[in-house]
């Protein structure tokens, strides 16, 4: 090639094409027309939905949450609340006690089912394959409601009756059982607990390496849980030793408290600022070379004017648009340590975990379960046995895909090498059949926990049954519907974290 | 039709359709066949911790089995609820003159269905003479079991009272109640029997594993059962004009058995029809016809036969029309122009001017500048859209031509359903509900499922694009919507709605809802085709940019069929949850299914309180229809090979 003919290519290729055929120009002028779009039609609807509203008289905002709701919930932690937020905390708690429960209960049940399918005995693969088939294929809702119907139409409770009588309670209110809860000195001994797993981690890694250099058998998850048995029975008697523990709480309590306004500002500032820092410094690194900084495209440069632009509207929100963000963050905050700093303070010196059986008492014309016992009324109990029942069917499933996706070569090598059944189990089968098992293990808990919300139908007073009383009364509906949204994001989230966290240590670590 | 039993005759009739060929016989390895005692042996009692387990679990299912006949068959069951409240809980206050327009609907679906079936169905193996004689023989078991273990009948007095003492009904004798049920002893013994002589009839296991078309198959079944409804009793129950009807002992009504066999002549009819088409050659330009058929007769269907829209012919022809023409006219030039592959720079120019007199005139309708017909906004948009994409189509003269078809067809269509939409409904329903029941829950799952599928796609494509505003927005809708709760969203879309609407503006529940569910259910389809769209590889992409494809062109015709042809089955498995979600219309009040049988039916004067029977007739109609969908959708992912490319 000539030097002619380079010069002229170099010369078409710094020469741009005009503006509206720049590819670059066009899609970020398409993209920055579609945010507009969507924040004008956000803007739009909710300035539609504000004048609606003034038009009927209701004002927006959640003072609501302060002021008091004129009905009673069925059952939680607070049955008769005296504010509206009070109620709606109960029913959250009521939704992640169902949660929690529903999830233990449907995974044992679920990898039981799941491994019976495989089983060789035909009776018990027919009977698990006819009770997924069955699970999967009827709406949740309709199993919900008929076994809630099924349990009305129960016997009536009798003082003494019951499957076993003092034990187990199955009547038209619902089931009873005895209940383990948590006692006065329970967090003091959780202190001990905690420090029980710090010490039983250590021993567990030392055994390791242990096992490691000598190829000794050195029992690490059994010394780490005897360890942690230690502890634990050593706290049962000790735990007011750690009566002190309350005061740190305190002590950070008035710190925060101490915090003004402008204080929390600057710092929300100042976060987003670094934030955006932090991204544009990573951003440029990724484009450095051992030669020097790459050219930055016009796309980078978009990128870093959007990311600058982004931590600016943070400061205006926090400073201008919504102040007191910054003051809800010092109350909440106070609120929240000096509450640790009564669990964990001092004069807590009862038993940490403390049980009782159920009794029936007789208020009225007719026997009624008391207060002692873990009562699973009608309605609880037909949510949590259609969540576990209906979750339990698709763990099932994938319990099975998880065991059948081990490639049958790894059994094979396994019976080569000479390991015996349960040990090729534990260490080869299992352990690879989890890694597929999991990520949608981990969507069927969050499955279950939106599932809980089914309650509304049959009158348990969960996070939506209580939201629907409230803005029922109150005339609410955005500000319910959006606790409800944040509520199920954070224990998507949640669920999400926990779950990934162990996916990632479980990935095979890949050369 | 009756079941070929001669695998000679049929062989020299249709020898690679009816039965699988010789060949394929011949490949499938020999199974060694157990005898009946061997199976036993290695299937129940092969280790004693078996064995212990098949005891213990054989007394549980004996157990189960025995609770769900006594309380199926026991005499304090109303089933007369469901019986005589069948017509509500599939069309709910439907005016019983207008059930023909339902029927049309039926017969259209029966007649698509057929066409289909006779098209391409067939082409499998079927069902094995095996499978059908050890059905036949598990029938019978199963039947002689259920005699066994349901509990003995009450004792009645002359006039029908139960009769009583102080323990409660008095039964008769287990020998009585085992010689009255003499009729299914006899039904059970003739199952078991012709099963039993099919298999012995057959002989080596070469001929039990020949096959019976599972088409001519279903067609006999259900021709039997439509038969049954001719010559069986099974009794005339109806609620009709607040009266309670209640027969039996004779055959069901006519206006029950006449249209059903009139379904099923047309499914026989059509399915002929399609096979005829078929052996004459009809290829994939018939089976695309087909498939738009299917497309477009749930509207079709719902506009013209649920809601017989009464037309205002005048304005139809003053305004509609003329309206529809311009469109037609308007938006071919602009395909026929911009798709010449000479337009160069001026197709572009003209494109973003049409895109501005669209978006001018929707922001002119915020602000009130002009009025103008919603419709003619849309089409506005419609023409928009098409210009900016036009210069990826840009071909030779035919091809071009079939586009500007496309145009016409395709804004026809449009203004057809627009119109029919703004005119009022001519069917007179007592309540405001146009519909209701299984009808309703059928209409919702399908509108969903049409509209949040493309939907489900944009979203896909834009998480996966590199564009990092488009990748933000459909990332954080996604995650938002699938972060919460159905019941949430459906509230928020039946209550709420109606407040973010401008002045004037008017929603109905049941759109509402519809609009609920396919925004719901378009975030999970969107992760589901986002599967697929990863596992493209790279080579594609890089191939396609190396031929010279627009990325709109890659989009549409490299990337987009290879992804959804992976993405089939858990597509398939969001339509079951989608129609198994509907269920979650009862709780915001529209008379769906569960409605009727958790609080309509409980509510009539006959049956107060009578909840547990009609909530186990819609647990058996939803698990017939979602177990057939995920049977079909595993037969489907098998025949697509999905993961062994």
């Amino acid at each position: 090639m000539s030097n002619t003919d380079q010069a002229t290519l170099a010369a078409t290729q710094s020469q741009r094409p005009p503006f509206y055929r720049d590819a670059t120009i066009i899609k970020w002028l398409a993209q920055v027309l579609a945010l507009l779009l969507v924040l004008f039609a956000l803007v739009f609807l909710s300035s539609q939905a504000q004048s609606n509203l003034q038009a009927k008289g209701i004002a927006t905002g959640y003072e609501f949450l302060g002021t008091a709701l004129g009905s009673d919930l069925g059952s939680g932690i607070d049955t008769n609340p005296d504010t509206s937020g009070r109620a709606l905390w109960a029913g959250g708690v009521n939704t992640i006690r169902l949660s929690v429960g529903g999830i233990i209960a449907a995974t044992i049940l679920g990898i039981l089912v799941g491994v019976g399918r495989l089983s060789s005995n035909w009776v018990v693969s027919r009977i698990c394959s006819v009770f997924v088939e069955t699970m999967r294929n009827i709406p949740l809702l309709v199993q919900i409601i008929l076994i809630f119907v099924v349990i009305a139409s129960l016997p009536r409770v009798q003082a003494d009756q019951g499957p076993i009588h003092g034990w187990l309670h199955i009547s038209n209110k619902g089931v009873s059982i005895p209940r383990v809860f948590i006692g006065d000195g329970f967090y003091q001994w959780a202190v001990f607990l905690i420090i029980g797993a710090l010490a039983g981690w250590l021993v567990m890694r030392h055994r390791n390496r242990l096992h490691d250099a000598t190829g000794r058998e050195t029992y690490p998850v059994l010394s780490f849980v005897a360890v942690m048995a230690a502890f634990a029975i050593l706290g049962w008697f000790l735990h007011p030793a750690f009566g002190w523990v309350g005061s740190i709480f305190d002590f950070i309590a008035e710190a925060i408290d101490s915090l003004t306004q402008p204080v929390v500002q600057v710092a929300l500032s100042v976060a987003a600022l670094a934030a955006a820092a932090l991204w544009i410094r990573r951003f440029l690194n990724r484009r450095r070379t051992p030669a020097g900084l790459m050219k930055l495209s016009d796309d980078d440069y978009f990128r870093i004017v959007f990311a600058v632009a982004g931590a600016v509207i943070v400061i205006l929100f926090v400073t201008l648009a919504w102040p007191g963000l910054s003051s809800w963050i010092i109350n909440s905050g106070r609120d929240l340590f000096e509450v640790l700093g009564d669990k964990f303070g001092d004069g807590r010196t009862g038993q940490p975990i403390d049980g009782k059986r159920p009794d029936i008492e007789q208020l009225g014309n007719f026997p009624n379960y008391g207060p002692a016992g873990l009562n699973l009324i009608q309605g609880l109990a037909a949510v949590y046995f259609g969540v576990v029942l209906y979750t339990a069917a698709f763990i099932a499933e994938i319990v099975r895909g998880g065991i059948l996706a081990v490639p049958k070569g790894q059994t094979e090598a396994a019976q080569a090498v000479g390991l015996r059944r349960a040990t090729m189990l534990r260490r080869v089968i299992l352990p690879q059949a989890f890694r597929v098992i999991l990520p949608p293990l981990g969507n069927q808990y969050l499955n279950l926990t939106k599932n809980t919300s089914l309650a509304i139908a049959v009158g348990y007073s969960d996070l939506v049954q209580v939201g629907q009383t409230v803005y029922n009364q109150t005339g609410k509906t955005l500000e319910v519907v959006s606790i409800w949204m944040l509520f199920y994001l954070a224990c998507s989230l949640t669920i999400s974290v926990v779950v990934n966290f162990f996916n990632v240590r479980l990935k095979i670590v890949e050369r | 039709m009756g079941m070929p039993m001669d695998p000679g005759a049929v062989t020299a009739a249709d020898p690679a359709e009816a039965w699988a060929t010789e060949a394929e016989v011949a490949q499938k390895p020999e199974e060694p066949s157990l005898s009946a005692r061997e199976w036993v042996r290695q299937n129940l009692f092969s280790t004693p911790f078996n064995s212990v387990l098949t005891v213990v679990f054989g007394a549980v299912i004996l157990l189960i089995v025995r609770g769900l006949l006594n309380f199926t068959f026991s005499e304090e069951r109303e089933w007369d609820a469901v019986r005589t409240n069948l017509r509500l809980m599939f069309t709910h206050a439907y005016p019983e003159e207008q059930y023909i327009r339902i029927w049309v609907c039926v017969g259209t679906v029966v007649v698509l269905a057929g066409l289909s079936l006779g098209l391409v169905a067939g082409r499998g193996r079927g069902v094995s003479m095996k499978k059908i004689s050890t059905s036949l023989m598990g029938a019978g078991a199963a039947i002689a079991l259920a005699v066994v273990l349901r509990e003995p009948s009450v004792l009645r007095d002359a006039d029908g009272a139960v009769r009583r003492d102080d323990d409660g009904v008095i039964r008769e004798s287990f020998i009585e109640a085992m010689a009255d049920r003499w009729a299914w002893w006899l039904l059970a013994a003739v199952l078991a029997g012709a099963g039993a002589a099919l298999w012995h009839g057959l002989g080596d296991t070469r001929r039990r594993g020949t096959f019976v078309p599972s088409v001519e198959l279903g067609v006999a079944l259900t021709g039997l059962l439509v038969l049954s409804g001719w010559v069986y009793p099974w009794g005339h129950y109806a609620y009709a004009d607040g009266e309670f009807i209640a027969e039996p002992g004779r055959t069901v009504a006519m206006s029950t058995k006449l249209p059903w066999t009139v379904m099923w002549l047309l499914l026989v009819a059509f399915i002929a029809a399609g096979r005829a088409l078929r052996r004459r050659g009809a290829g994939t330009r018939t089976r695309m016809g087909l498939n738009f058929a299917w497309l477009l007769c749930p509207f079709a269907l719902f506009w013209v036969v649920l809601r017989d829209p009464a037309l205002d012919w005048a304005r139809v022809v003053s305004v509609d029309i003329p309206i529809a023409v311009f469109f037609a006219a308007l938006g071919g030039a602009v395909v026929w122009v911009l798709t010449n592959p000479r337009i160069g720079e001026l197709g572009r120019i003209i494109a973003v001017l049409l895109v501005g007199v669209a978006l001018l005139n929707w922001v002119a309708a915020f602000f009130g500048w002009y009025a103008m017909l919603q419709k003619v906004r849309l089409s506005f948009l419609l023409m928009a859209v098409v210009a900016l994409l036009a210069h990826n189509f840009a071909g030779e003269r035919a091809k071009r031509l079939r586009l500007l078809g496309m145009w016409v067809a395709g804004i026809a269509l449009f203004h057809y359903m627009a119109t029919l939409m703004n005119a009022p409904s001519t069917v007179d329903t007592p309540t405001d509900a146009l519909i209701g029941g299984f009808a309703i829950t059928v209409i919702v799952s399908v509108f969903t499922i049409l509209f949040s599928f493309p939907l489900g796609v944009l979203l896909a494509l834009a998480r996966t694009s590199k564009l990092p505003i488009f990748r933000v927005l459909s990332t954080s809708y996604i995650e938002v919507i699938r972060g919460v709760p159905l019941i949430t969203i459906l509230i928020f879309f039946a209550v709420i709605l109606k407040l973010f609407l401008p002045d004037g503006m008017s929603i109905s529940q049941l759109a509402a809802a519809t609009l609920g569910y396919t925004l719901f259910s378009a975030a999970y389809l969107a992760e589901n085709v986002r599967g697929g769209l990863q596992s493209i590889r790279r080579g594609q992409y890089e191939a396609s940019d190396a031929v010279g494809l627009t990325t709109v062109q890659r989009t549409l015709f490299i990337v987009l069929p290879q992804s959804l042809r992976v993405s089939i089955p858990p597509l398939v498995g969001q339509m079951i949850a989608t129609f198994k979600e509907t269920s979650l219309l009862a709780i915001i009040g529209i008379f769906d299914l569960l409605r009727m049988a958790n609080w309509v039916i409980p509510a009539q004067t006959q049956f107060l309180g009578v909840k547990r029977e009609g909530l186990l007739f819609v647990c058996v109609i939803y698990w017939i229809f979602a177990y057939s969908m995920s049977k079909h959708s595993q037969r489907l992912e098998k025949k697509l090979g999905v993961g062994e490319r």
